[in-house]
């Protein structure tokens, strides 16, 4: 006959021990798991600090004062005598100002300009039903494969045929066009069901009614991911803006800087660059702090549906 | 009552047109002309003359050793900085999604070069690297805590050229793939976890067979447009190392696109046209690739 | 009904316009020459002319006001002609735009230029206009009769200064400033090493000293001022110093008929000495380093070459000074002429801007650009924008005349307008004139200067990164240069861009890699999807 009492004895022993290794194994995951959590928050925090020391290293040169700068053999990473003469120099030595709004004029106006004609093709591609659809739709995709950096070279001979050298007209037009852009704006009309469509259409609107009541309210969010997606564009272009403008009263903020850096101050006077530089960045910092949630909302739409 | 609208041919013409006057005028003529240019053999502005039609461009720019030399700094440029942000991307979105506190802090601090310009930024990396005669600039002040001697980066080997191309580049396109990234981790169905949970799967096991997979068509998306990007680099180089980049031996192909048009020794579209369309050539084949490894892998 | 007019429309239309647009653009490149300029009869000043002139200045404020102020007088006397200046402070930029804007025919009027760059704007078919009938003309020639302002005539400019702006078979430009290269010496810090500096430089003297000057004590600090900067020979521009030092020596750079000689063995020899002082850092060049003036300025370099129009920066007390005032060191600065390898019979390079005239398709536009054109040369112009900097008017009527002797004489008086490192230029370039030489101007001569200033760039490039010049890296060197800047284009040997495109050779390696791989590519693709076709094609039959 089983001795009950030592099997219960030793159940219990078991028991415990079951006890005190779920207590050890626990611990040790909560161990571990703080490891993690560490090792995570470090090397999240040295991407932040490389991220942030570029405008850290600009913002600190752009207050440190000419002489300050170039005698400094190790460079220091803090100032005691901070100034605010680059900045001083920065706008009068250049029409910093001035590649400012025309910036800012020219990303206004190419970004309007191109909600209205993607707006319209996206339409005609979703909504409505003509021939040879397809093929044309194929034939739009087939371009977005299209590098820029091809047709420069002709567009920059039909802007100067057509006198459009340093001009707005010859900023804004070439750089309206983009097939991603419809491509988006397509795919998001698409998802707007045939239903409310057939509504508007008893009721007797018109599609251009339609298109404007209807449809831009609901795709909102796409359009304004396009739009922030297009005012980064326009604010980083470089190339064709160099390529046609050589008048400085029209030059924008991305070959201004270049300019400064090669023939102007920029290529002794090292903080006042940094001026320069500073002053171009921080507005759309600051726009961006602003509407910080729609703005990454917006790009990760954009980048989700691509 | 399903009416099809037949003859909203003409409005729908007319909807497309301005889109439609747009392209062709600034895409398609321009990508036929370029083609036209390209076989102009040796036009140059100049003299607004040509030898004659036939692949004396194409011949002339793959004698160049600097278009060579672009080919190759561009191809570097693509191979090293393509995984590796993709990568850094991946690890560094894993650890945001893990994360609860300083969460937003963090995504807003990444995000910040997506909306800084390029060139603008290039040049404070500019003379973080430099070395001038004045100073050795402050990367080489890290590393001489390091008891490395001082590099020039700027205008010095060409490893270290590329380095500092490479580091910006990556620093550059960072912010979006993060954000891309971020938000395809976030929209996994949270189910499948507390499946792999109660079946006891371990952390890396979870990651690898059911994160990975499930945003592996994003991973690709970022992949195919990392390529095409990268192989469109022009003005980080100018950033950095200024407009003279064939001198710099940092040109890229667009670079050389570029030189070749507008350059000291004067316009020669016909070669610039004969690169550009290799350019061409070259993304479409990776691009189709990718297109085509993308539709086996992608299979969830 | 609709349907087949439709179906007509696209499918004949569309091939149509496409087809139509293709010839079309075929037809768009080709030249578009124009007609010969002759002069007109008479010039009709009933109309109103709008002339744009691309001028370059060297960010100096003063020779902006000039430009204008001449502008505003020659608009007083001449209402019905505006001039519109664009500024540039690059030559190569103003070369770049004519370039680009020959094909659109969007050329300048006038354009400040250099003859090598005038000799590239030839190629096109009667892109410039050749002066010498215009400079001739009764009427309105140099000094014609119904010339509005007091004008020189021909022979009141001077005419070694004419001859450089003659090419091919007539005068292509007017000269319009002239200046040579001159070395600024640091004669304090020279003296503290014990030299004494000679009354001719020679370039064995400087190599010496600079060397010297490379003395450091324990900390780092150099000897000779006390800092821990010291590059004691700086070169401004690299192109001038190889040109000047191949002339001096009597090696070949380039001949009129475009023959490329300067990938010869003088040019080795000479790279090798610039390349064993760039390596101890007694030699930099603008380039690497930056401005020799702000080096000079600084005490932190002895002999800054730069041109004598950019006297106005040099020394402790100029009037135009790009660095910070703290940093100033005082020094007594010496004007010397460029160091020669044979003092007795010193040659120097003759530069300076010089005008152009562009044709365009209504003569009397040509005429009221060549009206502006010699306004240029009157005294009131000369003699103002010469005083800006170490620049010498182009006549011998500015420069006899009183108002400039008398700028010439009060050298010293002021440090400003009269600041004698300046006028001490000027006055070297005057005294040594008929020692100045011009190289070949032919097409791509241009390209060739450039090319002679990178080898000695890429010289000391190369030594500042560890790596070794020798004969290996020097035909490496000559072969990049080649292709950098085209001049394989040139070497054809009758100075036509291109006049044959030449046999290319076997293609490089990374090229044969490149085309190889992108053929594999697609080799495989289409043999991929040719598979994936197959396959669900079996798979439908099959299943």
């Amino acid at each position: 006959m089983p001795d009950n009492g030592h099997a219960d004895r030793l159940g219990m022993e078991i028991a415990m021990e079951n006890q005190v290794d779920y207590g050890k194994i626990e611990r040790n995951a909560k161990r571990r798991e703080t490891v993690r959590k560490t090792i995570t928050y470090i090397l999240l925090a040295f991407w932040a600090v490389v991220v942030l020391f570029p405008f850290y290293w600009m913002i600190l040169s752009s207050v440190k004062s000419y002489s300050a700068y170039n005698s400094e053999y190790i460079p220091k990473m803090y100032t005691l005598s901070p100034t605010l003469q680059n900045y001083a120099d920065a706008f009068t030595a250049v029409p910093l100002a001035r590649y400012f709004t025309n910036t800012l004029i020219f990303t206004v106006l190419t970004t309007a300009i191109m909600l209205v004609v993607i707006t319209l093709a996206a339409f005609a591609f979703a909504r409505l039903e003509f021939k040879g659809k397809n093929i044309l739709f194929v034939l739009f995709l087939s371009l977005m494969m299209i590098p820029n950096e091809l047709v420069i070279i002709t567009n920059y001979v039909t802007i100067t045929n057509l006198n459009m050298r340093n001009t707005f007209q010859g900023l804004i037009l070439p750089s309206i066009t983009s097939v991603f852009y419809i491509y988006l704006l397509k795919e998001n009309f698409e998802q707007i069901p045939d239903s409310l469509y057939y509504a508007a259409k008893v009721d007797g609107t018109s599609d251009l009614k339609y298109l404007l009541r209807v449809m831009i309210p609901i795709s909102k969010p796409t359009l304004i991911t396009i739009t922030i997606l297009k005012v980064i564009e326009c604010w980083n272009s470089y190339v064709w803006p160099r390529l046609i403008t050589d008048d400085e009263n029209y030059y924008l903020v991305s070959n201004g800087i270049q300019e400064i850096r090669e023939n102007g101050f920029g290529r002794e006077n090292i903080p006042a660059m940094m001026a320069a530089v500073v002053v171009i960045s921080v507005p759309l910092i600051v726009l961006f702090l602003i509407f910080r949630k729609k703005v990454m909302e917006g790009v990760s739409r954009g980048g989700t549906k691509g | 009552m399903m009416k099809k609208l037949k003859n909203s041919s003409w409005k729908a013409f007319l909807y497309l047109l301005p889109a439609i006057l747009f392209l062709g005028f600034f895409m398609v003529y321009p990508l036929i002309d370029v083609f036209v240019y390209s076989f102009e053999e040796g036009y140059n502005s100049a003299s607004q003359t040509f030898y004659g039609v036939g692949m004396y461009n194409y011949s002339y720019v793959l004698h160049d050793p600097y278009f060579l030399q672009a080919v190759k700094n561009t191809f570097i440029l693509v191979i090293i900085t393509v995984p590796l942000s993709t990568g850094l991307a991946l690890l560094i979105s894993v650890g945001l999604s893990s994360i609860r506190a300083l969460k937003n802090l963090f995504q807003t601090v990444y995000f910040l070069p997506y909306v800084t310009n390029t060139l603008a930024v290039g040049l404070v990396f500019m003379i973080l690297f430099k070395k001038t005669a004045y100073s050795d600039g402050l990367i080489n002040l890290f590393l001489h805590w390091f008891g490395a001697g001082p590099v020039d980066f700027i205008d010095g080997p060409y490893w270290a050229k590329m380095f500092v191309l490479c580091f910006y580049t990556v620093w550059i396109v960072m912010p979006f793939k993060i954000l891309i990234l971020t938000s395809a981790l976030s929209s996994v169905n949270p189910q499948y976890y507390q499946a792999a949970k109660v079946d006891g799967t371990s952390k890396m096991r979870t990651f690898f067979r059911i994160t990975l997979p499930m945003i592996s068509p994003m991973i690709f998306y970022l992949v195919i447009t990392g390529f095409i990007g990268a192989f469109k680099a022009y003005s980080d180089a100018v950033a950095l190392f200024g407009t003279n980049l064939n001198a710099a031996g940092m040109n890229t192909i667009v670079g050389y696109v570029y030189d070749m048009l507008y350059g000291d020794s004067g316009g020669y579209p016909s070669y610039a046209s004969a690169a550009a369309i290799l350019l061409f050539a070259i993304v479409l084949t990776i691009t189709c690739i990718n297109l085509l490894i993308s539709k086996k892998k992608v299979q969830y | 009904m609709r349907n087949v007019w439709k179906k007509l429309v696209c499918s004949i239309l569309l091939p149509v316009l496409a087809l139509g647009s293709l010839l079309s653009l075929t037809g768009c490149h080709g030249a578009k020459g124009m007609k010969a300029f002759v002069i007109p009869e008479h010039f009709d000043m009933d109309r109103d002319y709008e002339i744009t002139f691309w001028a370059k200045n060297d960010t100096n404020k003063t020779q902006t006001a000039i430009y204008e102020q001449a502008i505003n007088d020659f608009e007083t006397l001449y209402p019905n002609i505006t001039v519109n200046m664009r500024l540039y402070t690059d030559y190569g930029k103003i070369y770049n735009d004519v370039i680009t804007n020959i094909s659109t025919n969007t050329t300048p009027n006038i354009c400040i230029t250099y003859p090598d760059h005038i000799a590239t704007y030839l190629t096109g078919v009667n892109l410039v206009v050749p002066l010498d009938a215009l400079m001739t003309d009764a009427q309105y020639g140099l000094g014609g009769s119904e010339v509005r302002f007091d004008a020189p005539t021909v022979n009141e400019i001077i005419p070694k200064f004419l001859e450089e702006c003659y090419i091919g078979d007539h005068y292509y430009a007017m000269p319009y400033m002239r200046s040579s290269e001159a070395c600024y010496i640091n004669k304090t810090y020279v003296e503290a090493l014990g030299y004494t500096i000679p009354e001719e430089l020679t370039w064995d003297f400087i190599w010496e000293v600079s060397e010297a000057a490379m003395a450091q004590d324990a900390d780092g600090n150099y000897l000779v001022n006390g800092q821990k900067v010291m590059i004691p020979f700086i070169y401004k521009s690299t192109d001038n110093m190889m040109i000047q030092m191949l002339k001096q020596k009597g090696a070949g750079y380039s001949t009129q008929d475009g023959e490329i000689q300067v990938f010869n063995d003088t040019t080795e020899e000479l790279l090798y000495t610039i390349a064993e002082h760039a390596k101890t850092g007694a030699f930099s060049t603008f380039k690497i380093s930056s401005y020799p003036a702000n080096f000079l300025n600084a005490g932190q370099c002895i002999f800054a070459i730069d041109s004598t129009a950019g006297a106005t920066w040099m020394g402790s007390n100029a009037p135009l000074l790009d660095i910070a005032e703290d940093k100033i060191v005082d020094f007594e600065v010496e004007v010397k002429a460029i160091p020669q390898f044979d003092p007795a019979h010193p040659q120097m390079i003759s530069q300076g801007p010089s005008v152009c005239i562009f044709n365009k398709n209504d003569p009397q536009e040509v005429l009221a650009s060549w009206l502006f054109v010699q306004y240029l040369l009157t005294n009131e112009v000369q003699t103002a924008y010469a005083e800006t900097e170490g620049y010498v008017p182009v006549t011998s009527k500015a420069q006899d005349s009183a108002e400039y002797q008398d700028y010439l004489a009060r050298c010293g008086e002021d440090d400003n307008t009269h600041y004698d490192v300046k006028i001490k230029a000027t006055k070297l370039l005057l005294a040594h004139i008929d020692d100045t030489f011009v190289t070949p101007v032919f097409s791509g001569s241009a390209s060739l200067r450039d090319a002679a200033g990178q080898l000695i760039e890429n010289t000391v490039k190369s030594i500042r990164r560890g790596q070794t010049v020798d004969h290996a890296y020097i035909e490496q060197l000559y072969s990049d240069m080649n292709s950098l800047y085209r001049l394989d284009q040139l070497s054809s040997g009758n100075g036509v861009p291109g006049a044959g495109k030449e046999d290319l050779g076997k293609l490089p390696g990374t090229a044969v890699i490149l085309l190889s791989s992108l053929a594999v590519a697609w080799v495989l693709i289409i043999l991929y999807v040719v598979w994936q076709i197959i396959r669900k094609k079996k798979a439908q039959t099959g299943g």
